[in-house]
């Protein structure tokens, strides 16, 4: 909204200073966390600033077998779900721009897979997984399937508008020249779509990354970071904590920054559950 | 143009990934259903086991006040946010861009470690509190209503930026000439923010409303990682409690079978509620 004019200079200044300090406070508790002892974090009144520089905490995420196996955990079943939730996102969405009666169906599928909770799926999942030996797997292969179901309503989304732009006519003349629809789109339409495909992949990336809900029911022993990360918390090891929270949140704000102006452009990234 | 074989591809590209999903999220939300339904043989038992609990009602209860509390907080915020951000240039206007979006950036697991640090008894905030001579205040005490005000802070901390973006977007498709032609008739900053701004705003924060509120009514891991599942008790930790501790998954089942027909029923009403099509104008 334009205007304003002076009388709402402070009111500005008043927002600004609430944006700045919700996004400042956090990440900068967890560095301060994160490079001092354990005996700073609990100290009463507590430092608000470092005192003593340590950086063991940080040190302990590479070294300690716990937190580094639930890194290695959570980047591979991160890997896995993004590849194929981008996979098959980027097919749902091309199917869903060349045929209105699909683009129709599948938004209201994409709609429909937003409502059902967490906690309705993942119970009744834990009993079809265990079946399958995929239940707390130390390979996170359960999880990374659960994770890419999650994803494709975003990565379908985040392509779709590629595939809109590109114009029939090339198509057409692939066509003509007898390609197969599979050729077709792997020659023309995904080395078009590639910048949408790209944010697509580190999207799911950092949805697989950032969800702990069906983490924390499913690797109940081979942890993933988010689901270890509580139980630090819970049990009390602040700088432990502090330093593997810092490493969960390195690259999802590098991603979120990244992206801005697509999320900003009126797509909105699906719920994290 | 051999039209057969496009349309075949077409629909192979489109039913695929679907299978996918109805697989992994549906057909175990289904299984769900039909095991709340079984004791023995088919029965009921496990969701009067539910209704007659007194635990589950005061899950309800939070899942209802909890949810409306955050929705509040975050539109409100939203709002304001979104509307000193746009249209505003230059170096100061994109750091406040950067940090209105960073709070959704941070993964909820790490936002609500740090908040458990702020809120805990000799936290950061009963420091600060302590320290302008206000007294510490009881923020994660289990029931108390401080609990509530904190989870429902904390949980909109970390959402707000979505209802912002969705309104920002909403903010750039209001034609300029409307805030020109308000100007010419010499209304002032709170006639036009009342009659032009909020009007036409109105479609883009009604979807926001029902998309944030599925959202919302699924709250699990803010309850669970603030309080436990006894402080603030909601129906996701009230199920997860009886399958992790309790073992009782059939009646867990039924409890979370409750929360998604409340989700579905809340969605339906929504989606009455607004134009039909708008809430896919969302993703368009």
């Amino acid at each position: 909204m334009p205007g304003g004019g002076a009388r709402a200079a402070p009111l500005r200044f008043a927002i600004d200073c609430l944006a700045v300090i919700g996004a400042a406070v956090p990440i900068y508790l967890l560095i301060k966390q994160a490079i001092t002892p354990d005996l700073e974090s609990f100290a009463w009144p507590p430092f608000w600033l470092p005192h003593h520089l340590t950086a063991s905490n940080l040190k302990s995420v590479f070294e300690l077998a716990e937190l580094r196996s639930a890194l290695l955990l959570s980047v591979i079943v991160a890997v896995a779900a993004a590849a194929i939730s981008t996979v098959l996102g980027t097919m749902l969405a091309y199917a869903m721009a060349r045929r209105e009666r699909l683009r129709q169906t599948g938004m209201a599928g994409v709609t429909i897979a937003r409502l059902l909770p967490m906690i309705a799926v993942a119970l009744p999942l834990t009993t079809v997984l265990i079946r399958a030996g995929l239940y707390d797997s130390p390979t996170g292969m359960g999880l990374a399937l659960i994770h890419a179901a999650l994803a494709i309503p975003t990565t379908a989304l985040t392509t779709y508008g590629a595939f809109v732009a590109i114009p029939a006519e090339q198509e057409e003349a692939a066509w003509l020249d007898g390609a197969s629809p599979l050729r077709v789109f792997l020659a023309i339409d995904v080395p078009q779509a590639r910048m949408a495909i790209a944010a697509s992949l580190v999207l799911s990336f950092i949805l697989s990354w950032d969800e702990f809900g069906f983490a924390l029911l499913i690797q109940v022993t081979n942890r993933t970071m988010p689901p270890l990360l509580y139980y630090y918390t819970v049990f009390g090891d602040v700088g432990p904590a502090s330093a593997l929270a810092l490493v969960m949140l390195a690259p999802a704000v590098a991603v979120i920054i990244a992206l801005r102006p697509m999320l900003k452009s009126g797509f909105i990234a699906a719920p994290r559950h | 143009m051999n039209t057969r074989r496009a349309n075949l591809a077409l629909w192979t590209f489109a039913v695929v990934p679907t299978l996918f999903v109805v697989l992994i999220l549906f057909a175990p939300a289904v299984q769900g259903v039909v095991l709340s339904l079984r004791r023995g043989g088919p029965s009921i038992a496990n969701y009067t086991a539910v209704l007659r609990d007194r635990f589950f009602w005061r899950a309800v209860e939070g899942n209802l006040i909890v949810p409306a509390g955050s929705l509040a907080v975050e539109f409100v915020i939203g709002l304001a946010l979104a509307l000193n951000l746009s249209g505003r240039r230059g170096r100061l206007a994109a750091v406040a861009d950067i940090a209105a979006i960073l709070p959704f950036a941070i993964p909820e697991i790490v936002l609500l470690t740090v908040a458990r640090y702020i809120f805990m008894p000799r936290g950061y905030l009963n420091a600060a509190l302590d320290a302008a001579g206000l007294g510490p205040l009881p923020w994660l005490v289990p029931g108390s209503p401080w609990s509530y005000f904190t989870v429902i802070v904390v949980d909109a901390w970390h959402v707000t930026p979505v209802v912002m973006l969705i309104i920002l977007a909403g903010l750039q498709t209001i034609p300029p000439e409307l805030y020109e032609a308000a100007r010419l008739d010499g209304a002032g900053t709170i006639a036009t923010f009342r009659y032009i701004t909020l009007p036409m705003l109105a479609p883009a924060m009604l979807a926001a409303l029902v998309l944030r509120g599925i959202d919302a009514l699924r709250i699990f891991s803010t309850t669970l990682v603030l309080t436990g599942v006894e402080g603030v008790p909601v129906i996701s930790t009230y199920a997860y409690h009886l399958w992790t501790d309790a073992q009782e998954p059939r009646v867990a089942m039924a409890a979370s079978v409750i929360l998604a027909v409340m989700i579905v029923v809340v969605a339906l009403v929504g989606l009455i509620a607004m134009r039909r099509g708008a809430l896919f104008a969302l993703y368009e």
